[in-house]
């Protein structure tokens, strides 16, 4: 291991790794945003939601195929950038209207049973919604570069040995918005009022006059949103799609979200930027191979000093 | 006399199947009778998860970390690699009582945490402990397992009166060896359901609270649950060991799937009921490991150039999920539920 | 108690056996000898492992699927289960299993994996099956090493051999891409990565020891932790390295195991740079999981001849397997052909029904020449003789031969 700062190459790997914590970062704070939003509302833990990012990243690489295949090759510039747009568009809200058939189908009927009924079933809706991706793009990785090369791979602008490299650009251009987009949508419009009053007491909301089954779908529709726009960033930077790629990644950002303090909108967002450090940072200092480790081990000693996270609220704590 | 009751004459069934069952020309039939063996030892495995889940109400994700801890411990106990070499009796009794160990060590810090949060440190701990048993190679063996475990099974018992050198772990003996050992755990944990304890776990999972005003001391009996149940997980992984004679690779083999197809086995079975696991166990594995195979088989020898579009291999985590989903939202009590009235 | 519907559903365990049975009834004959094969068919080696079963498959056809009184069947077994994606312990022990449950199995051609091999090794050995790899490669499955002193002895319960394969072993192909990048590429600076399996490690020591012996500056041998989904941050740390980076990172490790993400990381990465990869990637499949940019960056070692570079027998087999599947065969096509042609010639000469006097007949055979790939033996610790290696690199999505090297002589131990 080498010491912070001393790595012979004037600290060049510290802001590398500082810059690629960054975007890394703001992925797992897009994810752990859907599970903190839904478990503010009914109290859930959405396993399944890794899984339908993983299906967002399964949309965004056929919509590419198809997209080659209809026009030939893409060249890079203007065209690319439609693709880019037209995916930002499109996925998000196939994942969001996912999530609310899922809700649907599955939660819904579930609602008034006891807590552990509709965590398990959400086990069981990760498994199905793996096997689709399976049977969807296959076994093995797939790479969206063979497909075409969205967006380049080079640098934005150079800060002194620093690169900041357009694919991580867009990760930022994408997060920060929308990140600011949800905050307002929660604290000004009548829908995050709603929101907010069904996450405060459910039957009350609903004694309120509040549409409480239609707040919970816009709640899923969000979520779901939220992680298909972090399913186009992620295949945009990574550039190479799993049908296992929805566990590691869903973990890290719930992870986040219950670090953060789980049902908190700052607060995951806090809990994923801090993940993506230790990500990096755990990922360039160490070996590699430690980083579970050392996020679940954050995570149990976070537990259990702190159980209700960094930002939580101990009212959300009942008994 | 009362009659017996259901789970009783289910439980019943069930083992006289499975002591007759190798005694069927399994072979001619097309069935791997070696994958029996694994049923039984998933059922045991399966039976650790009750105590932890069924009886005490505790959401643990991270069984087959306990699995795979009791398959580690007798890969080094019994591998030529290190001064050990135990028999296969001394290794199995370390195991379970070591993974106990673990276990307790392990539920002490997160006993305060309750319901989904529970469920979230004891799936990252499955996954500290994939971690560590592929990092610390020089002990665990890591991704390349130990190999060639081949102890005697019993003390003072030379090599040769026996058999050949690994002849007590094929097919049927070991068999013979699992059912036995599972037979004893099953009796063994409904002796502690009757037990002052086991009621004690029934109380806390059906009300911590008042089980707690009640004089009870629930921090303790859950941390009882999880030794117990790491333990029986620990005999099982133990069991595994020697089933395969190598500790197996972690990352495919004891994470966060199979801590969640254990799962789906005893909801389908009936949660807390052991008979009902046991049925749980050997339908939906039975399934998956003997039927979806020959069934795939068959497919195979039935297309003309032996390549088939459909193989059921390919739908599997689909008929966990669905049968996951499905008990949920219409008989969450399992198919043979618990008897002792519980309401909710 | 009442009766349910569900109850029924307890029936069903049993009803597996006989319906099973059943589909069993069109019973083997007596005189069937079976031969398995048991690789990975779901999931990224599929493409490989499919051209192995075509290979198997003309083999057998070859002889009309008999041989003297008995007649010849095959059963193509997958050891990879799709929730992985991959070869599990599991599916390959099942395998291995069934194959000794099964009396008529006399030959087990697989593993495709040395981990997996590994495992069915001492079942298949204690069973007296022999086992003709067309593909696995790790040294300990058959060679006394420094590693484990009690290899290869603890995958051989019975004391007797009954592992061969008819691929060179990873002794002499890990130094063989050292010399590719010391000699041809003209590099000095490698940086090795492995992924830490039993292949993937062992290889990498290999090579490191051989570059070692050339003269080459190792910076570093470290395993990568193949659960994670980008290795941006590793290789930030590589190009940082102390003296500046490398010329040259070598990576010990299969498709499976992401090499791809591997190759794809350093290319967007350490520009100049370039990666030598082992036979375990040498399938499609890496190039579709490693991207664009390539050319002339990626090279892969591979343990025999490339199909567009055989001759006489070879070619015609090349020509026939065009013929008959409408494809180019990959290049491990012609070691499955191998492997069934060995097995099936060592039938014919015992001409009996029996494990042992079948198993003896494949280890003794020596200077083999029916087969594709030229004239070999199999010496004492059932490894092949042929030593000629392939290296090829990544052109417009295909592998193309750049260079054949004969395999070093491995060093006295």
């Amino acid at each position: 291991m080498q010491p912070i700062l001393a790595d012979g190459n004037g600290g060049a790997l510290f802001w590398e790794l500082l810059v690629n914590g960054l975007v890394m970062g703001s992925l797992f704070a897009l994810i752990a945003l859907g599970y903190s939003l839904v478990y503010g509302i009914i109290e859930l833990v959405n396993f399944a939601h890794g899984d339908l990012f993983m299906l967002g990243a399964a949309m965004t690489y056929t919509l590419t195929a198809l997209a080659v295949s209809w026009f030939g090759t893409v060249t890079p510039g203007g065209m690319s950038f439609a693709i880019v747009l037209g995916l930002l568009l499109i996925v998000p809200f196939f994942c969001g209207g996912a999530n609310i058939l899922i809700d649907r189908a599955v939660y819904r009927p579930l609602r008034r049973a006891p807590r552990l009924v509709p965590l398990v079933s959400a086990l069981g809706v990760s498994f199905v919604l793996v096997n689709i991706g399976q049977l969807w793009i296959g076994t093995s990785p797939l790479s969206l570069e063979n497909k075409a090369q969205l967006v380049s791979d080079d640098s934005l602008i150079q800060m002194g040995e620093v690169p900041l490299k357009w694919k991580d650009a867009v990760v930022l251009i994408t997060v920060v918005p929308v990140m600011v987009g949800l905050t307002w949508l929660v604290k000004f419009t009548r829908l995050g009022k709603a929101m907010r009053a069904t996450a405060q007491n459910l039957v009350a909301a609903q004694l309120m006059g509040i549409g409480v089954e239609r707040v919970i779908a816009s709640t899923f529709f969000v979520g779901g949103y939220l992680a298909g726009l972090a399913a186009v960033v992620y295949t945009l930077k990574i550039g190479r799609i799993e049908y296992q790629m929805g566990f590691q990644n869903g973990l890290y950002a719930f992870t986040a979200a219950v670090v953060g303090g789980i049902g908190n909108i700052p607060g995951a967002v806090l809990g994923g930027l801090l993940l993506g450090f230790i990500y990096s940072f755990g990922g360039g200092y160490s070996q590699g191979n430690w980083v579970d480790a050392l996020i679940f081990g954050v995570l149990i000693v976070l537990l259990i000093f702190r159980p209700t996270g960094l930002l939580g609220s101990r009212s959300r704590e009942k008994v | 006399m009362t009659p017996p009751s259901r789970s009783a004459i289910a439980g019943g069934v069930l083992f006289a199947m499975l002591v007759v069952l190798p005694q069927l020309p399994l072979a001619e039939w097309g069935i791997p009778a070696n994958l029996l063996t694994e049923l039984l030892i998933l059922s045991i495995l399966a039976l650790g998860l009750n105590v932890i889940l069924g009886t005490t109400g505790l959401l643990h994700l991270g069984i087959a970390a306990f699995y795979g801890i009791g398959c580690c411990i007798t890969g080094i106990l019994t591998t030529s690699i290190f001064p050990f070499q135990t028999n296969f009796l001394v290794a199995m009794m370390v195991s379970a009582f070591g993974t106990a160990l673990v276990g307790l060590i392990l539920g002490a810090p997160v006993l305060r945490l309750r319901g989904d949060y529970l469920a979230l440190v004891t799936l990252g701990f499955g996954q500290i402990v994939i971690t560590v048993l592929l990092e610390f190679e020089n002990i665990t063996g890591g991704k390349k397992t130990l190999q060639g475990l081949f102890p005697p099974l019993l003390p003072f018992v030379s090599e040769g009166t026996m058999g050949r050198r690994g002849d007590w772990q094929t097919f049927p003996h070991f068999y013979y060896l699992c059912l036995g050992l599972l037979a004893i755990v099953y009796l063994g944990l409904g002796n502690l359901e009757r037990s002052r304890l086991g009621r004690g776990l029934v109380a806390v999972r059906e009300d911590e609270l008042a089980a707690g005003a009640m004089g009870l001391n629930p921090a303790r009996l859950k941390l009882s649950a999880l030794a117990i149940g790491a333990g029986v997980a620990g005999l099982a992984g133990s069991l595994f060991a020697m089933h395969n004679t190598n500790t197996t690779e972690p990352q495919n083999s004891f994470n966060f799937n199979w801590s969640i197809i254990i799962l789906a086995a005893i909801i389908l079975g009936g949660l807390s009921s052991r008979a009902g696991v046991l049925w749980g166990v050997v339908l939906l594995m039975g399934f998956d490991k003997i039927a979806s195979r020959i069934i795939d088989d068959s497919l195979q020898a039935a297309a003309a150039d032996g390549n088939t579009a459909f193989r059921l291999s390919n739908w599997r985590l689909m008929i966990f999920g669905l049968v996951l989903i499905g008990m949920m939202r219409f008989r969450p009590n399992g198919l043979l539920p618990e008897r002792r009235g519980t309401s909710k | 108690m009442r009766f349910r519907w569900f109850h029924l559903l307890l029936v069903i365990p049993f009803a597996f056996p006989f319906s099973a049975g059943c589909s069993g009834c069109n019973k083997r004959e007596a005189n069937t000898i079976v031969i398995v094969s048991s690789l990975p068919r779901t999931g990224s080696a599929k493409g490989q492992t499919d051209t192995m079963v075509n290979g198997i498959k003309m083999a057998i056809d070859e002889y009309d699927g008999k041989i003297g009184d008995f007649k010849i069947l095959f059963q193509d077994k997958d050891d990879a289960e799709a929730s992985s994606g991959q070869w599990t312990a599991a599916a390959e022990t099942a395998n291995a299993n069934a194959a000794v449950n099964d009396k008529d199995v006399m030959v087990y051609i697989g593993p495709y994996n040395s981990g997996a091999a590994a495992v069915s090794m001492p079942i298949l050995n204690k069973a007296g099956i022999a086992m003709i790899s067309p593909a696995t490669t790790a040294t300990g499955l058959t060679k006394k090493n420094a590693d484990n002193k009690d290899e290869p002895d603890i995958y051989r319960p019975s004391g007797k051999l009954n592992f061969t394969r008819v691929v060179p072993t990873d002794d002499l192909q890990g130094p063989i891409a050292a010399r590719f990048i010391a000699e041809e590429l003209k590099k000095k600076r490698v940086y090795v990565l492995n992924d830490n399996e039993r292949y993937g490690e062992g290889i990498a020591k290999e090579f490191e020891s051989g570059a070692r012996k050339l003269g080459l500056t190792v910076i570093g041998n470290e395993k990568i932790n193949v659960a994670q989904q980008e290795f941006g941050a590793l290789m930030t740390k590589i190009k940082n390295s102390e003296g500046g980076p490398p010329d040259a990172i070598y990576f010990g490790g299969t498709t499976q195991s992401k090499g791809g993400q591997v190759a794809k990381d350093m290319i967007k990465t350490i520009p100049n740079c370039v990666l030598v990869v082992p036979d375990g990637c040498y399938e499609k499949a890496f190039i579709d999981s490693a991207g664009a940019g390539l050319e002339g960056k990626v090279f892969v070692t591979f343990g025999g001849q490339d199909p567009t570079r055989l001759t006489g027998a070879g070619k015609a087999f090349v020509e026939k397997y065009k013929e008959k599947y409408k494809t180019d065969p990959e290049a491990y096509a012609v070691y499955g052909y191998e492997a069934a042609k060995v097995a099936l010639a060592a039938i014919k000469k015992v001409n009996k029904k029996d494990r042992d006097a079948i198993r003896e007949a494949i280890l003794a055979t020596k200077n083999f020449s029916d087969g594709a790939i030229g004239t070999w033996s199999f010496d004492q610790n059932g490894d092949t003789t042929a030593q000629i290696f392939t290296i090829s690199e990544i052109k417009n999505g295909n592998f193309v031969p750049v260079k054949e090297l004969n395999g070093l002589k491995p060093s006295a131990p």
